[in-house]
């Protein structure tokens, strides 16, 4: 049984006088396609960077697989990163690329990587790809390694619709192969809600929410009703935003059991939705119209 | 990390290669007049210990005919620190400029393994190109070297040993700038800066003090030691020991012209002697061995101490 | 063998991913499109086709195993292992009752067996027309 995949507890991270993450405390579950989500400057690419052994911790721990991505050189070996622009030699051909990570890399395998690679050159060079064959490249080689978690820092940034479409294809297609742990940092919600199932949003440094999809789904309520002073509501835990518009009143809620109370009107809330208004203090999901949310069901 | 390093560097590797033959094709083409030269006065003659009558002109007639040539070669000095600025110094400065450390430390080969590989590689060739290009300028130099010796600083940096160590740790000091700096423009200024600083100090502080230096007393004549001889100090003392001023010295010249007398005899007759610290010629292998050791130990130094930053603090 | 059916995805339908791929599976079935023995295509090819969690699928191929719909060989796929018939078959003797009251009321208003064989088989053709539109 392998440890888990990723492992924080209170990690900070500080870059001189800033705080890039503070008292960070996580535990990913395996086999999951996480969404790493939160705004600019949240703390993201830190806490990749922090998961790869590219900076050291300023206090707490973070283990990956159960090693020190710092000090254990060989949990690289089992952990593949592409980082934000994904990074490769611009002078060096797409061959000479692979053949890089094929003499760095313990466990390679060749096939996969010519699987996943079509259409591409294998004699041009790296600088001449375009953004999305050069990501899609990126992530080739990642996955030639085999690796039992996968961290992509803003993959889909700077590619038109197509490009990102291809280049989730590819990613799951190497995933489904590999069966590895996947998280996928990125400031787009709309990106990872088509194939996350799990979702991780940091606010200030900060696990601010985290959980299944369908677990988050399921326990947050969209309410709608007239403006009152508001008392404790049955099957309401926490209110997480509450927006006055006129006579209306709107709450996020997080619940804990089923609202019957007759003066709210009870929706669901979409993925989106759910995770700006933790994101973003002001905004409040408008209240759906009811086609478009009544038929949501997801079971267990 | 053969591969590795070669790909990485290979641009690198061929332009000094070139260099080297340039310089070769240089130093062979230049050689061949000095060498006709050299038989045709029969200079051979004019070698220490016991140069014949005729030498005190001849020789110098010599070298200045070659001076001009000689001096460019002196310009040499300056490829050891090379080895910094264009090897070294872009090694890990340009990688995290460009954010491909992202790419190469994240591989499943250890940081300090990769840098650890790369150095040891990149430090083989350089020796070995730094004692071509050194044993290409002793052999340009023989002539040079028999007459006037090679202890001074002018031929001694220049030749032997010491020229592929300076590239080793010029090297070393690009690779960690590179690794502090992480811009390759600051980390090429720091490594000329702390190159220069560290070849100063060895030359004035620690060159001078490997042997004991010898000590000569002459009387005040013009000349002042052996060809070949590095001197340390050349100063006039008086009949007590204690050293002259130039201001005391120029006045007791300006007496001699005004008595109508020459300034060396009347010099001689106050009594005051030349007191020379040098380093003689026979030593030169061994202060060879030494500086090179000195400077071969701080790359060492150098390079361990950038590897265990990679490990701890790597960006 | 294995492009004998391909999935689409209405991420905005209301519908669940997965759910949305067993009900594919079960109108290809009752189409006709795909028959007993036919292999479903891998879960990489589905998720390289239209980018979505292998999970999903690997959870929609279980559904459908689970209901004995579909069977998984080991190493070799995932193939048909029967029509929908065995479903339909569960509500066998509530239909034929019903289709049993319908004859009764069909003689008694004076049609013998040629016309109500008749009438059968045409509303089932229209009914089927209907459904398939």
């Amino acid at each position: 049984m392998s440890a888990a995949p990723l492992v924080a507890e209170s990690l900070g991270k500080r870059f001189r006088r800033e705080w890039g993450l503070r008292g960070l405390t996580l535990e990913l579950p395996a086999g999951a396609i996480v969404g790493l989500v939160g705004a600019n400057g949240a703390g993201k690419s830190t806490l990749l960077a922090l998961a790869t052994g590219l900076l050291a911790p300023t206090e707490g721990t973070i283990s990956i697989l159960g090693r020190d991505p710092l000090r254990d050189p060989g949990t690289l070996a089992e952990v593949g990163f592409v980082a934000q622009g994904a990074p490769l030699y611009k002078s060096f051909t797409v061959g000479e690329t692979i053949t890089y990570a094929r003499k760095t890399n313990a466990r390679w395998d060749d096939e996969i990587v010519v699987e996943l690679l079509t259409r591409i050159d294998s004699s041009a060079k790296v600088g001449s790809l375009s953004e999305g064959d050069r990501a899609r490249l990126a992530l080739a080689i990642m996955l030639g390694k085999r690796p039992q978690l996968v961290l992509l820092d803003e993959p889909f940034a700077s590619l038109d619709p197509l490009a990102g479409r291809e280049l989730l294809q590819l990613l799951m297609d190497g995933v489904a192969e590999t069966s590895a742990t996947v998280v996928i940092a990125s400031h787009v919600v709309a990106d990872v809600e088509r194939v996350c199932d799990h979702i991780v949003l940091l606010a200030g440094g900060a696990v601010r929410l985290e959980g299944s999809v369908e677990g988050l789904l399921e326990s947050h309520r969209l309410l709608t009703g007239p403006r009152r002073p508001l008392g404790a509501i049955r099957g309401v835990r926490e209110i997480v935003r509450e927006r006055h518009s006129g006579r209306q009143l709107t709450l996020l809620a997080v619940t804990d059991g089923p609202i019957v109370d007759a003066s709210w009107r009870v929706e669901r809330v979409g993925l989106e939705d759910l995770l700006l208004a933790y994101m973003a203090p002001e905004r409040l999901p408008a209240a759906a119209r009811p086609t478009e949310r009544v038929r949501l069901r997801w079971h267990g | 990390m053969a591969w590795v390093t070669w790909r990485q560097h290979r641009s690198q590797l061929v332009t000094a290669a070139g260099l080297l033959v340039a310089l070769a094709f240089a130093a062979l083409g230049t050689r061949l007049p000095i060498e006709a030269a050299f038989h045709h006065d029969s200079l051979a003659g004019c070698l220490p210990p016991a140069p014949r009558t005729g030498c005190d002109i001849i020789v110098p007639h010599f070298e200045g005919e070659w001076n001009g040539l000689v001096t460019a070669v002196r310009v040499l000095a300056v490829l050891p620190v090379l080895a910094g600025l264009f090897v070294g110094a872009p090694l890990l400065a340009r990688e995290i400029e460009q954010g491909t450390h992202r790419f190469a430390w994240t591989q499943g080969i250890a940081r300090w393994r990769w840098l650890l590989s790369k150095t040891a590689l990149l430090a083989a060739a350089t020796a070995l190109a730094g004692g071509v290009a050194s044993a290409l300028v002793m052999w340009w130099r023989t002539p040079f070297d028999t007459l006037e010796g090679r202890m001074g600083p002018a031929s001694f940096d220049i030749e032997g040993l010491v020229v592929p160590a300076y590239a080793l740790f010029a090297l070393a000091l690009g690779v960690l700038a590179g690794l502090v700096f992480r811009r390759t423009v600051a980390a090429m200024t720091s490594t000329l800066v702390a190159f220069a600083a560290t070849r100063f100090l060895v030359l004035e502080f620690v060159r001078p003090h490997f042997l004991a230096p010898l000590h000569r007393t002459d009387v005040a004549s013009g000349a002042g030691g052996q060809p070949g001889d590095w001197v340390l100090s050349d100063t006039l003392v008086d009949g007590g020991g204690r050293q002259i001023s130039v201001a005391r010295e120029n006045l007791a010249v300006l007496h001699a012209q005004q008595a109508g007398i020459d300034p060396h005899t009347y010099i001689v007759t106050l009594g005051w002697r030349r007191v020379i610290s040098y380093q003689p010629a026979g030593r030169f292998w061994t202060f060879q061995l030494l500086e090179a050791g000195l400077f071969a130990a701080l790359a060492v130094v150098v390079v361990l101490v950038t590897v265990w930053l990679v490990r701890r603090r790597p960006t | 063998m294995r492009d004998v059916i391909q999935f689409h995805l209405d991420p905005h339908s209301g519908v669940a991913t997965y759910l949305q791929i067993v009900q594919q599976v079960k109108e290809a079935l009752r189409l006709g499109t795909i028959d007993v023995g036919d292999q479903l295509p891998t879960v990489r090819e589905v998720v390289a086709d239209l980018a979505i969690n292998p999970n999903t699928v690997a959870k929609a191929y279980r559904d459908l195993e689970r209901e004995g719909l579909v069977v998984a060989r080991q190493g070799r796929g995932t193939f048909i292992a029967s029509s929908l018939a065995p479903a339909s078959l569960r509500h066998h003797d509530e239909l034929r009752a019903e289709l049993e009251r319908w004859i009764r009321s069909a003689l008694a208003a004076g049609l013998d067996e040629e016309s109500v064989r008749a009438l059968i088989s045409a509303t089932l053709r229209e009914s089927l027309a209907r459904n398939v539109a």
